[in-house]
């Protein structure tokens, strides 16, 4: 369990995670313990999540496809899609769409990477 | 396209009840060219509280199908996507496929008229078995049975994709006009246009699909949905092939890479075949009974074809919930499983540029 400096948002997630996990969800009739499995991986997702700095990594994958901060997801998907940004324009293209995956990953499913051998 | 029948769907549909099959005694004896029917018994099945499945205990008197019955009623599911057939057309492809020597769950009847019990449904016989994905690839005795069960749905795929195009056999499903695989590509990028977040990597694997689509080897019934989960297995051995509602007519190499895909395999990664055995355990069985003779490299198209199909519809299953309205913690979660078929798609990419088959 991390360790908090403040008692905020993160800190109490933390604990829920842990108090759901260890008392609430074994206590649950068989049944239920599929949806109690979902709510377990909601809640660490929510906590990968409140740790990552959401923007920065956006910025990092835009960054390589358009100068001045000028693009946008949205503008990405519509260029691939017409082919502007291509591999061609971008050689190491799919490597580049595979590190912001694998960021996303990180939050929503680190367990995917570890299985393809991918550190997270 | 598949699997919201996974999910559980809201509506505010007059619930059924054990008492609600009273309409279907005459329909029933009708339809069966029976004097009489009788429904003596009635049970819901797990399922959604939309979309249900009910056992059904019928006596049947006089008629081809004279004696007692177990069989399952399926309701229709009230939001599906747009690219699913209705319970009655989806009854007329396994009525086909049952034709075609299938292992379906034998089709009794079916019925859009809301007279009956207010929703369309349709009948087919109870088979014995378990369909869970997840615990048919956990099966301890999986080692001991795995590749023979792929043998045999590789058979079962074969006899699907042996039903063709013609007059007069599901006229109301349409015939590709353009390469199926293009066709599939047009479909996500609209269904994409509508969701609520844009994914690159996703436009880029559907790009690349749409420059490197194969011609079709033939155009054949394609069951769709073709992947573990959607069989039932009984003591090792294959029952019935379930859920019909993406049936279409299309390239029968579709149906296999959806198969192998290795978001079907819960889990069981290193079997390639659906997570239960050897891709060459499948091909086995599909090679030796299909006039369409396919090569595992062949497939590797398809396979990224699946997983950005998947992507997609994992979206959207997401949107649902967070613009449809639809209060379900599994839909949200599917809607974060995008990154994860992007990453194989990507791999499979990386891997056919690193031999240069393709760019």
């Amino acid at each position: 369990m991390t360790q908090h400096r403040k008692l905020g948002a993160e800190a109490l997630l933390d604990l829920v995670a842990e108090v759901f996990k260890s008392e609430i969800a074994p206590a649950l009739p068989p049944e239920k313990r599929y949806l109690a499995a979902m709510m377990g991986n909601a809640i660490d997702i929510s906590r990968r999540e409140m740790a990552l700095e959401e923007e920065a990594l956006t910025f990092q994958l835009l960054d390589r496809f358009y100068e001045d901060g000028d693009g946008t997801v949205a503008q990405l998907a519509r260029d691939l899609r017409s082919g502007a940004v291509n591999d061609a324009t971008h050689p190491d293209l799919r490597a580049r769409l595979k590190a912001h995956l694998a960021n996303e990953l990180k939050v929503r499913n680190p367990r995917f990477l570890a299985a393809r051998g991918v550190k997270g | 396209m598949p699997s919201p029948k996974d999910v559980q769907q809201s509506t505010a549909r007059e619930p059924l009840g054990p008492d609600s099959f009273a309409a279907l005694e005459p329909w029933l004896a009708h339809e069966l060219g029976a004097q009489r029917v009788a429904i003596v018994g009635a049970a819901l099945l797990a399922g959604g509280a939309v979309q249900q499945n009910w056992r059904l205990d019928v006596e049947v008197t006089g008629g081809r199908r004279d004696g007692h019955h177990a069989w399952v009623l399926r309701t229709d599911a009230a939001a599906s996507l747009d690219v699913s057939l209705d319970r009655v057309s989806e009854f007329r492809c396994i009525e086909v496929a049952h034709k075609a020597g299938v292992k379906v769950a034998e089709p009794i009847a079916a019925s859009d008229d809301l007279d009956l019990i207010g929703r369309s449904f349709a009948i087919q016989a109870l088979v014995a078995g378990n369909a869970q994905g997840r615990r048919i690839v956990r099966d301890p005795a999986l080692a001991e049975y795995g590749d023979a069960l792929a043998r045999e749905l590789g058979r079962e795929l074969a006899r699907i994709h042996s039903v063709r195009p013609k007059a007069g056999v599901l006229s109301f499903l349409p015939v590709p006009v353009i390469n199926p695989a293009r066709r599939e590509v047009a479909t996500l990028r609209k269904e994409l246009d509508g969701a609520s977040e844009p994914r690159p990597a996703l436009e880029y694997i559907l790009s690349w699909l749409d420059t490197n689509a194969p011609e079709p080897r033939a155009i054949t019934l394609a069951h769709g949905d073709f992947r573990t989960g959607n069989y039932m297995v009984d003591n090792g051995k294959l029952t019935a092939v379930l859920d019909w509602e993406f049936c279409h007519w299309g390239d029968p190499r579709e149906d296999l890479g959806w198969f192998i895909a290795r978001c079907w395999r819960f889990g069981g990664d290193d079997k390639v075949a659906g997570g239960i055995g050897k891709l060459a355990s499948l091909l086995e069985g599909y090679n030796g009974l299909s006039d369409i003779k396919v090569s595992a490299s062949e497939l590797a198209y398809f396979e990224v074809l699946a997983a950005a199909r998947w992507a997609a519809i994992s979206l959207l299953q997401g949107d649902r919930f967070i613009r449809g309205g639809e209060r379900s913690l599994e839909l949200a979660l599917t809607g974060l499983m995008p990154p994860e078929m992007e990453w194989d798609a990507l791999d499979i990419i990386d891997r056919l540029a690193t031999k240069g088959r393709v760019t």
